[in-house]
């Protein structure tokens, strides 16, 4: 059993991690309710392996691993309902001309409340989703990222590029049918 | 092969490494070389520091939300359990 001295350990370098835990597993999942479920759950298989940690590695890593593996073997079966982001017809760098006349800088980002940039990110497709959350959310490297969703770093670079831009792409027409930017959106004649 | 000196990319290579030199992912010669390109091509100094504002704001805009305190105060129960130090207190 742990003990008393593991405890305070664990306190000491795992829970600082807990927002980025949190925030991963809010991404990932798509409700509070979940998220919280799934948080509570890693740090606790985090707490009952802390004999496999290895001290000194990267605990934040270790911990986002095992939140990945606890969100792909028992929650990721509760398919999300939102309609997802097309990541895969996009012509690099649209938004910025579509833009570069009228507001080269993308002011109209400003325009947008909080809640707009995650309900889009939500609509990313998974793999898109968690690294982007991972980068630009948590601004990790991308080398941890590749390590947490075991990939290679040339396969998180192209998921990067492709999420942010569709993500872009995503803001920008959302900014259009509101009428914080003038524009067109693509397809339209 | 080395990589010690820059050496002239176009704008292609540019832009395809715009993300990696934003995030400062790239080696200081594979850095230098985007910087020097961006010095001479102001269109690809444009759709830089325009993806570099917009990166920015994403993350200025998702970073907020923390674990919620009864969360917290949970795990941190929970942890006393499995030690068996709750029956301590």
């Amino acid at each position: 059993m742990a003990t008393e001295a593991d405890r305070r350990r664990f306190e000491e370098e795992a829970l600082p991690h807990l927002d980025t835990v949190y925030r991963v597993a809010l991404r990932l999942s798509g409700n509070e309710t979940q998220a919280e479920d799934l948080t509570q759950e890693t740090m606790l298989k985090a707490f009952r392996s802390w004999h496999q940690y290895r001290p000194g590695t990267n605990v934040r890593a270790w911990l986002l691993t095992i939140l990945r593996h606890t969100f792909i073997n028992e929650y990721r079966k509760a398919k999300r309902a939102a309609t997802e982001v097309d990541v895969t017809h996009l012509e690099p760098f649209t938004v910025f001309h579509h833009v570069q006349d009228a507001d080269p800088e993308g002011t109209f980002f400003n325009q947008l409340v909080d809640e707009d940039v995650l309900k889009a990110i939500d609509r990313l497709p998974d793999e898109f989703r968690e690294t982007l959350v991972l980068s630009d959310v948590e601004g990790l490297p991308y080398a941890e990222i590749a390590k947490i969703t075991e990939v290679p770093v040339g396969t998180v670079k192209s998921r990067l590029f492709r999420a942010r831009q569709a993500l872009q792409k995503e803001l920008h027409d959302y900014a259009v049918e509101m009428g914080y930017i003038k524009g067109r959106k693509e397809g339209d004649a | 092969m080395t990589d010690q000196q820059p050496r002239d990319i176009d704008c292609g290579e540019a832009l395809d490494r715009l993300y990696e030199y934003i995030d400062k992912e790239l080696t200081p010669v594979r850095s230098e070389e985007v910087r020097i390109h961006l010095e001479q091509c102001a269109p690809c100094l444009a759709i830089t520091n325009f993806e570099d504002s917009y990166v920015r704001f994403l993350e200025a805009r998702t970073r907020v939300q923390g674990a919620p305190e009864a969360l917290k105060k949970r795990i941190l129960q929970q942890l006393l359990f499995e030690t068996g130090e709750h029956q301590a207190r």
